[in-house]
């Protein structure tokens, strides 16, 4: 591995339970995290890489648990060499959006381990403008906003700077892509589902945002940043991120829904008038249950899928090129070629015991991996039903 | 904490919550203040100095709007000053801002003096302004931030304060960072509350965000084109006797 590819240990790896990882004791916790520790090995080492289970552990609880799984995983769920780097461009400053990248990336203190020395951090930092700019100047046509330096420092912080170019212009090109327009408009639209997905749900509290005329901007930095530009706790970001990998790109926009929904008591309280509400939803409280809210977005996709709701509601689904490609991008990760790279790496690692997972948690969990599955493939769903039980852990 | 993840604290400091103004809602008026301006002027750090927050010390870019409220007390009347903290890429104004522009009852354009682009590009948020159909007696104020950074400044009071005649704005020099410098924050923010104030005795609670957007378009322009001819509207002009760190109306 290059010094380049070097992923840095920044952040204290899961020694304990990921963020909201709620244990009935310690040994059970244990025990369920090595036994997804097992069954993620053996999908990483299977030749081709089992990338069906790799999503679905990315979804259930915990996600993909650490950062080294992290580094090996997140390229499968995306399909993607980590080896194969874009070609450096000498050129990087010349790029229209290079002051304003340089702008931004100058003020992300917050996102570096706190403690970081300050010369450590500027390295770091002028390889994440390079990182940034160099997938802006591979794809002319995609713009930078304000944000995306949020993405891209998490992706730096876990995988190291090569290996972000690689993943980062990959996702631009996909589940970012709407973003990344010359205007916003298309991100306006992907916003756009929010308030249907709560109307099915809780049609009170939808005519409540709707009389408040809050409109969908607080969740823009949720949306655009994956998370990454509101919660401070690095771990649940990354726990996030593995989520959306292995999802579909409005997967932000149904999790908001079940912040919200979550969240409705505290405003149903509030005054019913923008700026009260908005000043409310914006700030996103740095306790709430992640992984109770990821099942509440998963089961909230299954119930109101984004066709659907398009339909309903007269959304643009097919003008987003962000949710038109990506079955494409799903389904060429099912079909990966076997990595050798890869199964020199997880070699080291084998000599666990076999996958084995326990079959008692909810079924709404394993709906939702059997829908992070089947999005592509309606044949493979229902071999995943049938296995799904066995995987879960 | 500090920047634009949490904000919260800033509201607290005078034991109130965003949602307080239960409180006596038939009494606090509520006036809307929307801070435009180039990407890192300074708008964000403004506003938090300004509700009471430390300069933070790992400022962010921030995303979208970003919402601050203060309550401030002019005359003895408690008034609620609401800001809404925009994002400087021109990408968000375009799509996602104007939305805040509605029924403003205030603007603070702002630049920073260490950066020429920021001062050159004040006309398209003044223009940008004007397209909004804000109403000509929506007062503007011009704010020069980072005054504190002599050795790098490029822009100079005299341009600042031209342009700020030109368009007929009371003009601040300010930095966010020091209070050594130019005029003090809070002070800009109590300016624009004492003329909201004055300006608008009558006004009740909500009622100022459905009524306030009386003037046209057309008017709005005929009034920016005479920029000489409008200062006959302004109720009242900066008390010079505060004006003592740069303000030049």
């Amino acid at each position: 591995m290059s010094t380049n590819n070097k992923a840095h240990n920044f952040h204290e790896e899961d020694k304990d339970q990921p963020p909201g990882f709620h244990r009935n004791n310690a040994s059970g916790f244990e025990l369920h995290k090595r036994a997804k520790l097992v069954a993620i090995h053996k999908a990483l080492q299977s030749d081709p890489v089992d990338v069906a289970s790799l999503r679905k552990y990315a979804i259930s609880k915990g996600g993909l648990l650490t950062d080294e799984i992290r580094r090996k995983a997140w390229p499968k769920l995306l399909n993607v060499n980590p080896f194969e780097s874009i070609a450096k461009d000498a050129n990087i400053k010349e790029h229209r959006d290079y002051d304003q990248v340089v702008l931004d990336v100058n003020r992300s203190l917050k996102r570096f381990p706190p403690g970081m020395k300050d010369d450590e951090r500027e390295v770091l930092q002028d390889q994440l403008v390079e990182v940034i700019v160099r997938v802006l100047c591979e794809n002319n046509q995609l713009h930078y906003y304000q944000g995306y330096h949020d993405i891209c420092v998490t992706f730096q912080l876990v995988v190291g700077k090569e290996a972000t170019v690689s993943l980062v212009n990959k996702l631009s090109t996909h589940h970012l892509r709407d973003f990344m327009d010359s205007t916003m408009d298309r991100t306006k639209h992907m916003l756009n589902y929010l308030l249907p997905i709560i109307n099915k749900s809780k049609p009170a509290l939808h005519d409540f945002l709707q009389r408040s005329e809050v409109g969908t901007v607080f969740a823009l930095a949720w949306l655009i940043t994956w998370y990454g530009h509101v919660l401070n706790s690095f771990r649940s970001i990354v726990r996030l991120y593995d989520f959306f990998l292995a999802c579909h790109p409005l997967m932000p926009v149904y999790l908001a829904a079940a912040i919200v929904l979550y969240r409705e008591e505290d405003i149903m309280q509030c005054e019913c008038d923008m700026p009260f509400v908005h000043s409310l939803l914006s700030k996103i409280p740095q306790n709430l249950p992640l992984e109770k809210l990821i099942v509440d977005a998963g089961d909230l996709f299954v119930q109101y899928q984004p066709s659907q709701l398009a339909k309903e509601a007269r959304l643009y689904y097919k003008e987003s090129t962000s949710l038109t490609t990506y079955q494409s991008l799903e389904e060429s990760s099912r079909i990966q070629r076997p990595d050798s790279v890869l199964r020199r790496l997880t070699r080291r690692g084998q000599g666990h015991a076999s996958a084995a997972g326990r079959p008692q948690d909810s079924n709404r969990v394993i709906k939702v991996a059997v829908w992070a599955i089947s999005m592509g493939i309606g044949a493979a769903a229902l071999t995943v039903l049938n296995n799904a039980l066995e995987f879960w852990g | 904490m500090e920047g634009s993840k949490n904000t919260t604290g800033t509201i607290l400091e005078e034991g109130e919550s965003s949602t307080a103004s239960q409180e006596s809602p038939s009494q606090r008026r509520i006036f809307k203040v929307i801070v435009l301006g180039d990407s890192n002027v300074g708008k964000t750090c403004l506003t938090i100095r300004f509700c009471g927050g430390d300069f933070p010390q790992k400022p962010e870019a921030t995303i979208g709007v970003d919402f601050r409220d203060k309550d401030v007390t002019v005359d003895g009347e408690s008034i609620k000053l609401q800001l809404w903290d925009t994002a400087g890429q021109e990408r968000f104004r375009k799509s996602m801002v104007q939305h805040y522009y509605r029924n403003v009852h205030a603007v603070i354009f702002v630049y920073d003096v260490t950066k020429l682009s920021s001062f050159e590009n004040l006309p398209t948020w003044v223009d940008e302004c004007d397209r909004h159909s804000l109403s000509s007696n929506v007062p503007r104020v011009l704010v020069a931030n980072k005054c504190d950074i002599t050795d790098r400044r490029v822009v100079s009071t005299n341009m600042g304060q031209k342009f700020a005649e030109h368009n007929d704005m009371p003009f601040f020099e300010t930095s966010a960072k020091s209070s050594e410098v130019g005029e003090s924050v809070s002070n800009i923010f109590l300016y624009i509350a004492k003329k909201l104030k004055a300006q608008r005795p009558h006004l009740h609670l909500r009622a100022g965000f459905g009524g306030i957007s009386g003037s046209g378009r057309t008017s709005v322009r005929k009034l920016r084109l005479k920029s000489s001819g409008l200062r006959g509207f302004e109720p009242e002009k900066t008390p010079k006797s505060k004006c003592a760190g740069g303000c030049f109306s």
